[in-house]
Order: structure tokens, then sequence, then C-alpha cells
């Protein structure tokens, strides 16, 4: 075992890594605001929204989400009539399964991060006058934030490990680096390799998170 | 004149009748102090003040405007307008634990009011030297004492410059020796003649500070009178009853 036959598997399954990071952001920067839009759809005092949004979060957070992915990438194509329409690139539809079932999760964070909330809090900015955009935006937005930081953490190392699945619909990234790797080699190393890049990239996001509380501990 | 005028106020929820025909009238510069037996109705009186609760029936006028007349809300806005030349403040402080002190006086003038940003500073140093926390302007609420919080809570509602402050048990939730500082500052805007209405158990707050006094008890007001009288000399059983308790 040489370090050139190491750099020989790190390179390609840094390339693969690459998919992971890409798959990571996407997915976070979609699905924490669908997330919130989605919470909002479950206070509404519109019943069918609400019903709908609830809905779509107990649909979503109760089937596993690689029976998601693989029915977006290969199901839906499927349908009859409409299904030509919906042969979706990999990459593509594997981040639109990641966002819509991660929107589901971090819409159940930020609700219990609402109840969270002192109704005094309402009361004090509505007495002061406040808009209710106002109140949502610059008094209750900052706190749910604060409070839901741990969960969001955790969901974001949750969502790096989950990446994985990409490798059931066949997008090349880490995991599957490392298994032609094994495969063609005979060796275990590239799983070991494959391991420690993602607790590399878990630990960086850990840190960020860490940084991030700390920043906004209000104290 | 009266700056507030309530009649016949009535609220249940459900079943139980939490405030029956409450009428009385605030003047300019009057410090009232409202006492009574928990679940008597104080809080829910003075919080139908600032629209926190909805009547169901009854009508509140300050300052020459209704709000609600004979049961019947005005438009949102005009309810709005109303209600903001009233400041309150809280058993709990309810100030925003994510700003600083600072950023607690200064925020909601900036959201609300068509002021120079300036005129807003100011008026937070000088409020902030009032209450006796200049050197805390940065600091979180987390950070602070529970009068320190109560302190900033009521400079936060006098940066609206309400024509009337309502205190909600501002001194429940401390610790007893924290108690006097809040007082203080409450006594000090008496003198400078804000007008008040403080829903209290500080019986010796009320009797020195207050003009009038109102016991309620049971959603009813049983007894009114300056405090000289109403606690050296008390009419009604039920007033007799609660003061014997509580002065002991």
């Amino acid at each position: 075992m040489t370090l050139d036959y190491f750099t020989s598997i790190l390179v390609p399954m840094l390339e693969g890594a690459q998919m992971t990071v890409l798959l990571f952001f996407i997915a976070i920067i979609v699905s924490i605001p669908l997330g919130f839009l989605l919470t909002l759809a479950v206070k509404s005092s519109l019943k069918p929204l609400s019903l709908l949004a609830q809905g779509y979060i107990y649909i979503m957070r109760g089937t596993p989400l690689l029976l998601q992915l693989l029915l977006i990438c290969f199901g839906l194509p499927m349908l009859p009539v409409v299904g030509e329409y919906l042969v979706l690139d990999r990459f593509v539809a594997a981040c639109l399964g990641f966002v819509l079932n991660y929107a589901a999760y971090f819409a159940e964070i930020f609700r219990g991060g609402l109840l969270a909330i002192d109704k005094g809090q309402y009361e004090a900015s509505q007495v002061l006058g406040l808009s209710k955009w106002q109140t949502t935006t610059r008094i209750i937005l900052p706190q749910m934030f604060r409070v839901t930081l741990p969960a969001i953490a955790n969901e974001s190392v949750t969502l790096v490990k989950d990446t994985a699945l990409l490798y059931a619909v066949a997008v090349p990234e880490l995991l599957h680096y490392a298994q032609t790797a094994v495969n063609r080699d005979f060796t275990i190393v590239p799983f070991f390799v494959a391991g420690m890049i993602y607790l590399v990239m878990t630990l960086v996001l850990t840190f960020i998170f860490k940084g991030i509380e700390q920043k906004y501990k209000f104290e | 004149m009266a700056i507030i005028e309530i009649s016949n106020l009535k609220k249940s929820f459900g079943k139980l009748d939490v405030l029956k025909q409450i009428t009385f009238d605030v003047n300019k510069n009057d410090v009232i102090a409202v006492i009574g037996p928990s679940g008597s109705g104080k809080s829910t009186m003075l919080r139908s003040l600032v629209h926190l609760e909805e009547i169901n029936a009854g009508s509140i006028t300050i300052a020459g405007e209704a709000f609600v007349k004979d049961g019947v809300y005005a438009k949102p806005q005009e309810i709005k307008k109303i209600t903001s030349k009233m400041g309150m403040v809280f058993q709990h402080f309810n100030l925003f634990p994510h700003l600083t002190v600072k950023e607690n006086l200064e925020l909601p003038p900036k959201l609300v009011k068509n002021e120079p940003v300036a005129a807003i500073q100011q008026r937070s140093t000088e409020l902030l030297r009032k209450i006796g926390l200049s050197g805390h302007a940065n600091a979180y609420p987390a950070n602070l004492s529970g009068g320190q919080k109560q302190r900033v809570a009521i400079a936060r509602a006098l940066m609206m410059n309400p024509e009337i402050l309502l205190f909600d048990e501002p001194t429940s939730a401390l610790d007893p020796e924290l108690t006097g500082e809040v007082l203080e500052v409450i006594k000090a805007l008496a003198q400078e003649q804000m007008t008040m209405i403080v829903v209290t158990h500080e019986m010796g707050f009320a009797r020195e500070v207050a003009n009038r006094v109102i016991f309620m008890d049971n959603g009813e007001i049983i007894e009114t009178g300056h405090p000289s009288e109403f606690f050296t000399n008390p009419q009604n059983e039920r007033t007799k009853a609660f003061l014997s308790r509580s002065l002991k």
C-alpha cells in the first residue's frame, strides 16, 4: 500500500465528494426557506391550506427518503401520458427529492421553535405598535432561529450522510467511487477513506454551527 | 377631564364571568392602584384597555375617542391609533431577548414612529440614565437581574411617549429585595405627573403613591377611594377581609 495508491483513490473520491457538497448546499439553501413556508402554512387559519401542509409533512416524514428518491428518479417517468415529460436529470431529480423531504423536517423543527416563543413577546410587540409583519420578522424569527439552531445543526449533519443515498440512484458521488475502488482493488481501504471524508465534512459543519450558536447567544 | 372612560365592561371566558359591569374613569395625572385577590379580573381589565383581551360588552374611551363602544370594536387601524396612547409594563417584563437593552428601547420607535433616529437615540440615552442603567446599554436581557429587566421594560414603554402607562403586577415576578428599585422608578414617574394604572399586590406602594385605590373582587369593583380613606376606613366587608389578610 503506497502513497501513490492512496492518491489514486483519493482524487476521484474527492471529486465525488464535490457532488455530495453541492447536493448538501442546494438542499440546505432551498429546504430551509421552504420548510419555514410550510410551517406558516400549517399554522395558517385557512383550514384547507393547513391540512394540506400537515398531510404533506406526514407523508414526507412517514416514508423513507430512499423510496421518495427512487420514485422521483425512476417512478415518475413510468406514469402514463405525463411520464415522458418527467424524465429528469438524475442529479436534479435527487436534489428535488432531498429538498422536498428535508423541507418537511425543517417545517417540524420551525414549528417547535415557534412553540418555544413566549406569548408575551407577541403581546409586547402589539402594545408597542409593531405590525404583524414587523413582529414576525424582527421579533419572532430571530428568536425562533436561535431556538432551532441546535436542531438545524443536527439535521444538517444527517443531511451530509444522507447524500450517500445518491448511490442508489446512480449519481456518481463519494460512496460510488469508494465502492468502485473496493471492487476493483480488493481492499477495504477506500471505505475508510470515504468514512474519513464524511467525518471531515461533518466536523467542519459542526464547527460552523458551533460558531453560529456562539454568535447568536444573546448574552 | 377624564383621559380614560371605562363603562360597563363585561367579559366572560365561556360560562365564567371575569368582568361584570366594570365602570370607572381615570383623570389626567391620576395614579390608580388596582388591588384585589388573584382571579378577581384586575389583569383582564387592564389588558382589555390595550386590546390584549376582547371584551364582550361595554365601552372604552381614551382621550375622547372610543375604540370599543357598546361591545362593538372600531376598525383595526383605529384601535391601533387609539391604544397607542398607552404603554404597558408586564409582570414578566417581555423584553426582547435577542436585542440589547439599547436595541430594546430603540427598535420599536424606529419601526413605528416617524421620527429622526438621532432623536430616538437621544431619548434612549436619557431614559437609560434616568433608570440608572446607562452602563448596561449593550447588555442582553439575559445578563440583567429581574429588577433591572423591569426598569428596562418601563423605559421601553416610555420610548413611545405614551400619555398613559399601565402596569400589570410589575413587581410580582421579582425577588422581594428587587421590588424597591422598580417601585422607585414608578414613584419618580408619579412625581412627573404621568397618568398610570398599576395592578399591584404592594399595599405599601399603593398607599404611598396612588391617589385612588380600586379594589376588585370576583370581576367587580367593590370599593374605590383615596388611599388614606381606603386603607384606614374601608367600608365594604370584602374589602375589610382582603385588607386584613394582605396587611398582616
